[in-house]
């Protein structure tokens, strides 16, 4: 009961104030967060009380094809992660959006994703799973084309265009695996293998694992993500580094794990064509982001790299893979927020893009900027903050495979923790140590010069701080999560 | 009990975020506050080191940073840990006089304090993992250390630091992936034993050449020393003081477990060891010698004296059982260093402060007539020179004694040692000239310059140089210097009996007469060679129309000439390959041929443009913009829309994208024929 009120009330939400229309702004800021709060208070009861229990199905179509819902480890993880982000989110959101213009059709969508995402994370089946992918894609491309502008309508184009075809490619896997008995997720897989299907089933598991992959933005299917950065901020930090994307790598880590299983996949080309895509995105991105001027835009890279990190834990196939990824996943949506948050308060109050304009802002936004640098040390992964604990684990994991691939993905997450030093530090240095000396308050009205007002800093403390409590408790986060999991 | 050794660790890191709140209400509190938490840590690792119950304590917390953490007290630890908070003390003594005319001052003992703990968790932790942990800590917090001044040399070295920090760390920590992998343990006391069941040690060497270019670079060894030269002179002087005096400390304390656990005992380690460190001895001090700014020289002179302390190490390692004058002189010129480094970097920060400069040319006879201040910067100078008597004497004799014990067991590489034996009288020498050169510089030879001119130039004259807090540490210092000195066999060799254990030393089988003929011989050589070196290059060849100079080109530096360039091809043709990999092919086929006929075809166009345009007179052209210049032309231009519409189109992901549609709707008529049959 409390899965469906969770994917459906954030949903109902955003109908009503569609119907509603608010002419106050106050009204509707205290609507969307109340909303927010209690849609992930109805997701976190859901993710206490139903572990374990079977799968509620709500519609059958026969025996194969049901629409079903159940909390496993996975989904707990998943969901629990993106209902304590949302309202923080949204917090953000209300106050960043109030500069940017048609704030009614932004949250009525901002919302309703919401109750999608939850679908995804709650879902009991694959296809139950594919209808919310789908849905996914309708419900945020209203807010990637926001602005509505030229580079807004064309980043909505490749965005529709990249994800409608990583679905068909999906699609494809999808319909295998329930012509083989995958008809409801088992840990450990649940298709049922012949002899004779087995590279059948593979060459189904790889279509799968780069069409899902479109959303968890592997290479090829990576280029989405930077140009879906023109959208405000809000739903670059929430949709691009923590929903959407996560949403793709969870739909992975959900065919790989519960749907093909790994028996099948391990030590086949396919394992290895899946880790090579992996560590390949993984340096090409964080290289690309070092030479990216836009922050935005350099973040977006960012998060194309660290996607793969979590896509390299899953295809090691190893249970210790697998626990990495999705600590990592949990560390890095943390982290990613908070940088964009950063990047967005320093573009709401300065209207600065660029890295070289961000000369000299620490000392006029000490708490943005102190934030964004707590989380960039985080991400490069410096003991003992919370990035380093899930590389190690994820590298050690990688290692622990013994084979050329896993050392190939343990160099690989080095030289893109040395890029990620690079491109981020040089935001962080820049910002804290000008380096002609000057502090920047040319064309600065004197009121911009100061940090956003507490509904911006409020997420960005507070997520900062759970960063560092996640370092510091990284065994205890292991432990959950292999807990959850149950191995 | 045992959790008592957690104190040192983290007390300065709260006290540091204590005093960062009271500097914003009052800065004397702070400052006051800032020296007795650092007096309170002395206080507690002399606790330590005199309880009986603590002098062996080990204390684990379970699931810190994933792997857990573990500290352990006792010999190497303590008397390392002892120098950390007795060097931070005499440096905080210190930074109140000299961060007087520094900005940011609350940030400064932030950070300071920081690395304090982090330096201390460094030393005494019983594991690899706990070692790396606290020292990326200590990289990044000194590094704040590092660019104080905020001026651009300072900001120059510090992203020169940083660099190597951030580089040498991550070599480090790959390096603790292999081993972790191999061995299973991480832990100092069973590593040795895990490394011995391992059959095939081709990992492990892997993962220990790793672990070595990380803790290397922080030692400043060879060829990874380019930071060193620049930090230390750019950080505030007390800055400058801990980092040559116990911060690249820890850099050599990873190399020493390294050396003592997984290759204790193996020659192959040594031999590299030995290499590694000779050329770091020699080039340090030929640095050092063609210096002519006195912190450089001081910098140089650490770098060279690290050589020294690897070569001991290397020592160890081929010497095998009977390793005890290598382990003794290892640890003794460990602990030397440090106490002749906390000494010089403040005084040099003194003459700093009435003089703004650390230029020889400038500061030259700044010493005149102030024998106290000769006497403080003559002692140690002498000392680290290894004059007899003197506490640098001691454990040089020790560390040379090791070669020569070694040259006859070398078998087929006895000349290179005997060569060894040769650089290392050498480096000793070139140590005695390059004090030389500092002090006739500044105590003997006169200022060009009217006496009048320097007395407005050198604000602060007479006795009132230097503080009385600060000449009291600087004193006891010198007396610990002198006492160990004097005294060796009762001191230095108590010390040694200590701690040798950790390096798995054995005690020599009869004290060592330090005075004895044999052993003052290898002084008076390198002694020797000092003199003649100072009087024939420094004198005759390094000073030119009376004025010091450097006769090495500043283009010529690793950094600028090899690492920069290399690292930036390196990134190019990485991005580079990923492109072409992603749209070489559509690239080729859509747009290559029909731009290349474009180009034709535009060049004729431009000729045309340019042959009309000298006829008619010229046209207004827009620049680009900075903000137009960037990366992608979807962002670069703020037209309402795009130029090229179809930049996605070209793209090896686009092709895979319509073989998926394809495929969707093959499987599509299929199902549904399959249907109808």
């Amino acid at each position: 009961m409390w899965m469906l009120l969770a994917i459906a009330l954030p949903m109902l939400a955003g109908g009503a104030l569609a119907a509603w229309r608010p002419k106050d702004r106050t009204a509707r800021q205290n609507f969307v967060v109340g909303s927010a709060c209690l849609t992930a208070a109805c997701a976190l009861a859901a993710v206490f009380t139903l572990r374990g229990e079977d799968p509620l199905v709500l519609l059958s179509m026969g025996e194969k094809l049901t629409i079903a819902f159940q909390v496993d480890g996975l989904s707990c993880i998943f969901a629990a992660l993106v209902s304590v982000l949302w309202p923080l989110a949204s917090l953000y959101a209300v106050e960043y959006m109030s500069r940017e213009g048609s704030e009614n059709r932004f949250f009525v969508f901002y919302l309703s994703s919401f109750g999608v995402t939850l679908g995804i994370a709650f879902s009991a089946n694959v296809l139950t799973m594919y209808l919310f992918y789908e849905l996914l894609t309708l419900a945020t491309l209203p807010l990637v084309m926001h602005h509505m502008d030229g580079k807004a309508r064309y980043a909505g184009r490749v965005y529709l265009t990249y994800s409608m075809c990583g679905a068909a490619l999906g699609f494809i896997a999808m319909v295998l695996m329930i012509e083989h008995g995958a008809w409801f997720f088992q840990f450990g897989g649940s298709v049922t293998v012949t002899a004779s299907k087995e590279n059948t089933l593979r060459m189904a598991y790889i279509l799968g694992f780069f069409g899902f992959g479109v959303k968890a933005a592997v290479f090829p299917g990576h280029k989405w993500l930077l140009r879906a950065s023109v959208a405000p901020t809000p739903v670059t930090a929430l949709l691009h580094a923590v929903a959407v994307v996560k949403a793709g790598v969870f739909a992975v880590a959900r065919i790989t794990w519960y749907g093909f299983g790994p028996d099948l996949l391990r030590g086949s080309w396919c394992q290895y064509l899946a880790m090579g895509a992996a560590v390949f995105t993984i340096v090409y991105a964080s290289s690309k982001a070092l030479r990216t001027k836009h922050l935005k835009r350099r973040l977006a890279w960012s998060t194309v790299s660290n996607l793969s990190y979590i896509l390299l834990g899953i295809a090691t196939l190893t249970t210790a893979g697998l626990i990495a990824g999705m600590v990592h996943m949990v560390v890095h949506a943390v982290l990613k927020i908070t940088l964009f948050f950063g990047v967005g308060a320093v573009h709401y109050k300065l209207h600065r893009d660029f890295v070289p304009d961000v000369e000299g802002c620490g000392v006029l936004m000490p708490v943005v900027f102190g934030t964004f640098a707590v989380a960039s040390l985080g991400l490069m992964g410096v003991p003992p903050l919370a990035g380093f604990a899930s590389k190690w684990l994820l590298a050690t994991a990688a290692v622990g495979m013994g084979e050329w691939i896993g050392y190939l993905g343990a160099a690989a997450l080095i030289v893109s923790a040395l890029l990620t030093a690079l491109y981020l530090m040089e935001i962080v240095l820049l910002a804290f140590f000008p380096r002609q000396n000057r502090q920047l308050t040319v064309r600065v009205p004197k009121r911009a010069r100061q940090d956003p007002c507490w509904r911006m800093t409020v997420p960005l403390t507070v997520l900062s701080a759970g960063s560092v409590v996640l370092g510091l408790g990284a065994g205890v986060l292991e432990r959950t999560v292999s807990l959850l999991l149950g191995v | 009990m045992d959790r008592f050794l957690l104190f040192p660790v983290f007390f300065p890191m709260l006290a540091g975020l204590f005093a960062f709140q009271l500097g914003r209400w009052q800065e004397k509190a702070r400052d006051m506050f800032v020296l007795s938490a650092t007096a309170m840590e002395l206080l507690l690792v002399l606790t330590i080191w005199t309880n009986p119950e603590l002098s062996q304590a080990s204390v684990a917390v379970e699931g810190f940073c994933a792997l857990g953490i573990r500290f352990q007290a006792g010999g190497f630890h303590t008397l390392m840990a002892l120098l950390t908070a007795a060097g931070w003390l005499a440096a905080s003594v210190f930074c109140r006089e000299y961060m007087v005319h520094v900005r940011k001052r609350n940030r400064f003992y932030f950070f300071w304090m920081l690395t304090l703990g982090a330096t201390m968790g460094v030393f005494l932790s019983a594991e690899l993992f706990t070692a790396f942990v606290f020292f990326e800590v200590m990289s990044f917090t000194s590094f704040v250390l590092v660019i104080q001044t905020e001026e651009y040399q300072a900001l120059k070295a510090g992203e020169t630091y940083l660099a190597v920090a951030v580089i040498g760390g991550l070599a480090a920590l790959a390096g603790l992936f292999l081993l972790y992998g191999q061995l299973g343990t991480l832990d100092l006391d069973r590593m040795g034993a895990a490394a011995a069941a391992v059959e095939d040690r081709t990992l492990l060497w892997a993962g220990s050449l790793l672990v070595l270019v990380g803790f290397g670079a922080k030692a400043g060894a060879f060829p990874l020393h380019i930071w060193l030269p620049t930090a230390h002179p750019a950080a505030p002087a007390p800055a400058s003081a801990v980092l040559s005096g116990i911060i690249i400390k820890t850099g050599v304390y990873g190399i020493l477990v390294l050396s003592t656990t997984i290759f204790l005992y193996d020659g192959a380690w040594g031999l590299l060891l030995a290499a590694i460190g000779t050329v770091t001895m020699v080039l340090g001090a030929v640095l050092a010698v063609c210096s002519i700014d006195l912190k450089r020289t001081l910098a140089c002179s650490s770098i060279s004296q690290i050589g020294f302390i690897l070569v001991g190490t290397a020592m160890v390692c081929l010497l095998g059982e009977h390793n005890a004058l290598a382990v003794d002189g290892t640890i003794l010129h460990i602990l030397n260093h440090s106490l002749i480094k906390m000494v010089l970097f403040p005084l040099a920060g003194i003459i700093h402060l009435s003089t703004h400069s650390f230029d020889l040319n400038e500061i030259r006879g700044f010493g005149r007539g102030k024998p106290m201040l000769a006497l403080l910067m003559g002692l140690p100078m002498l000392s680290l020179a290894g004059v007899p008597a003197l506490n640098g004497y001691v454990s040089k004799t020790l560390l040379h004694e090791s070669i020569v014990e070694y040259i006859p067991l070398a078998g087929e590489y006895d000349l290179l040692f005997s060569a060894l034996e040769g650089l290392f009288l050498l480096s000793g020498g070139l140590t005695l000239a390059y004090m030389l050169k500092l002090f006739v510089c500044l105590f003997v030879e006169k200022n060009p310059l009217p006496q009048e001119v320097l007395d407005k130039k050198w604000r602060r004259r007479g006795e009132h140089y230097i503080a009385p807090a600060s000449l009291g540490t600087i004193a006891c210092y010198l007396l610990v210097m002198v006492r160990l000195g004097s005294e060796p066999n009762m001191t230095m060799d108590a010390v040694a009996a200590m701690t040798r254990g950790f390096l798995h030393g054995h005690a020599p089988d009869h004290p060592v007469d330090y005075f004895s003929p044999v052993n003052l011989e290898g002084a008076g050589i390198s002694l020797a060679i000092g003199a003649v070196v100072y009087v024939l290059v420094v004198r005759l060849l390094l000073v030119r129309k009376k004025r010091y100079f450097d006769p090495i080109p500043p283009g010529l530096s690793l950094e600028y000439g090899l690492y920069r360039p290399l690292l930036d091809l390196l990134a190019k043709t990485a991005v580079v390959l990923a492109t072409l990999v992603d749209r070489l092919l559509p690239r080729l086929l859509f747009q290559a041929l029909p731009r290349w006929i474009g180009r034709i075809h535009q060049s004729g166009v431009e000729c045309w443009e340019g042959a009309v345009r000298r006829l008619t007179g010229g046209r207004y052209a827009p620049q680009p913009s900075v903000e137009q210049a960037a990366d992608d032309e979807h962002f670069a231009h703020y037209e309402d829309a795009p130029r090229r519409g179809g930049g996605f189109v070209q793209s090896l992901a686009f092709g895979l994208i319509l073989t998926g549609l394809g495929m969707a709707f093959a499987l599509l008529f299929i199902l549904l024929y399959g249907i109808h049959v």
